[in-house]
C-alpha cells in the first residue's frame, strides 16, 4: 500500500483540533502523516511545529502575493496558494517557487484555462482539489462547484499538470479515510492509478524536492 | 413461490465502517441520511443499483449491505455525510466482505473505547472546560467560540500530549 498523505489540514489556532490530534487521527485513519497548512493571517503561531509545516497564501493581489511568496519561501516546506481570483491562479502558476494551487474554482468562474494549465506544468506548480465540497455543500451549490472541479480535472489531465487530492480539514471531523478519498476522487473523473498518485507519489516529490533544495542550500 | 436460485440471487458486499461523532447517533438517523446522501449524490436510479441497507448499527460501528459491483459508490456516500441533527459525524469505513458473518469476523471485533465524561478547568492550548476523553483523546468546549464557528463544530480537540496535567 503506498504511503498516503494529506498536505492540506489546518490545525490550532485556525482549525479547531490541536496538530498532535489531527495526527493521531490521521494515522489511525491509514495516513503516513499530514501535512499542516495555516492560512497566511495564522501562520506566526504555528512555526516551531516539528511536523510537515506549510503555508496557504491568501493575497488580495498579484503585488502582495509576490511580496508574500518571497517572504514565506524559506520557512515553510509547502507553498500553497489560496486559489479563486483568476488574477491570483495565473501568478501563482507562473511562480516556480509555489508548489500547490489549491482550490482554483473557489472564484465565480473554474478560474483556469488552457494558458494557465500549460504555466503550471512548466513550473511545476500542482493543483490542488478539495474534496471537503462532497460534506460541506449540498445541492445546487454542490453540483455547480463539482462541475467546475471536473473541467479543471480535464484541463489537467490534458496538459499533464499534476494532481493533489486534499480533505482541506478544519478539524477531525472533516478527515476522511484514504479509500474513501479515493472513491471521491474517482466521482471527478480521475482515473485510479491518477487518484492514487494525488494522494501519495505527487505530494511526497513536493517535500523530498524542497528537502532537496534546502540540503544544496 | 419457489425462491431463486443461489446463481441467480444478487451478489452483495457488506461494508464494516465506524462513525466518530459529537454526540449520540440512533439508528434511524443514521439510516435516514445514508439514503439522503446517495439519493443526493447518484440519484434515484443511481440509489436503485445500489440495494442499500443498513444492516446493523450499535452506535459506534455497523454494516452496511451493497450491490457487489458499487463498493467504491458506498465508500464515497459514507464519506459525503458531514452532519446528522446538526451534531458533525465522520464515518470510516473499515473493509469490504461477502457475508455478514465474515465481515463481522474480519472487522467488526474491535475494542470499543470508552468515552469518560470529565470536567476540568485547561487554559492550555486553549482556555476553556474539558468535557470528554477517549483513549488518548480530549475534547475541549473552549471560551473563545470563534475557532468552534469558524471550523463548524462543538469542540476543540486535544490529545493527552497537549495537556499532562489532565491524565
Amino acid at each position: 500500500m503506498p504511503d498516503y498523505i494529506d498536505i492540506s489540514v489546518h490545525a490550532l489556532p485556525e482549525g479547531a483540533d490541536s496538530p498532535n490530534r489531527l495526527d493521531l487521527v490521521a494515522r489511525s485513519l491509514g495516513f503516513a502523516g499530514i501535512g499542516l497548512t495555516a492560512h497566511s493571517p495564522y501562520w506566526s503561531q504555528l512555526a516551531e511545529q516539528d511536523a510537515i509545516s506549510g503555508i496557504e497564501i491568501v493575497a488580495h493581489s498579484v503585488r502582495d502575493l509576490r511580496k508574500k511568496i518571497s517572504h514565506f519561501r524559506d520557512s515553510a516546506t509547502i507553498l500553497s496558494v489560496h486559489g479563486g481570483d483568476e488574477r491570483i491562479n495565473r501568478a501563482a502558476c507562473s511562480d516556480e517557487r509555489v508548489d500547490l494551487l489549491m482550490h482554483p474554482e473557489k472564484g465565480e468562474r473554474s478560474g483556469l484555462n488552457q494558458v494557465t494549465a500549460k504555466i503550471a506544468e512548466k513550473n511545476g506548480v500542482a493543483l490542488g482539489f478539495s474534496l471537503s465540497y462532497f460534506w460541506k455543500k449540498e445541492g445546487f451549490e454542490r453540483s455547480r462547484i463539482l462541475a467546475l472541479q471536473h473541467q479543471n480535472v480535464a484541463l489537467c489531465q490534458k496538459f499533464a499538470v499534476p494532481v493533489i487530492i486534499t480533505t482541506d480539514a478544519f478539524s477531525h471531523y472533516d478527515l476522511r479515510a484514504p479509500s474513501q478519498l479515493l472513491a471521491l476522487a474517482q466521482l471527478l473523473n480521475l482515473e485510479k492509478t491518477e487518484t492514487t498518485a494525488a494522494l501519495s507519489d505527487t505530494p511526497r516529490s513536493i517535500i523530498k524536492r524542497r528537502e532537496q533544495s534546502w540540503e544544496a542550500y | 413461490m419457489k425462491p431463486l436460485q443461489p446463481t441467480l440471487r444478487n451478489r452483495f458486499r457488506y461494508v464494516a465502517f465506524t462513525i466518530s461523532s459529537e454526540g449520540f447517533v440512533r439508528k434511524r438517523d443514521l439510516r435516514a441520511e445514508v439514503f439522503r446522501a446517495a439519493k443526493s449524490l447518484f440519484g434515484d436510479i443511481g440509489l436503485g443499483k445500489l440495494r442499500l441497507k443498513l444492516v446493523t448499527f450499535d452506535g459506534t460501528k455497523g454494516l452496511v449491505r451493497c450491490h457487489y459491483e458499487h463498493v467504491i459508490e458506498l465508500q464515497a456516500i459514507l464519506a459525503s455525510i458531514g452532519k446528522i441533527e446538526n451534531n458533525r459525524i465522520c464515518v470510516t469505513v473499515l473493509g469490504a466482505s461477502g457475508t455478514i458473518k465474515a465481515a463481522i469476523e474480519k472487522y467488526l471485533q474491535i475494542d470499543e473505547k470508552i468515552r469518560r465524561i470529565i470536567s476540568s478547568c485547561v487554559t492550555v492550548p486553549v482556555s476553556g472546560k474539558a468535557v470528554r476523553m477517549r483513549g488518548k483523546e480530549i475534547d475541549i468546549i473552549p471560551e473563545d467560540r470563534e475557532i468552534i464557528d469558524r471550523a463548524d463544530v462543538h469542540f476543540i480537540g486535544i490529545t493527552i500530549d497537549d495537556n499532562e496535567r489532565l491524565i
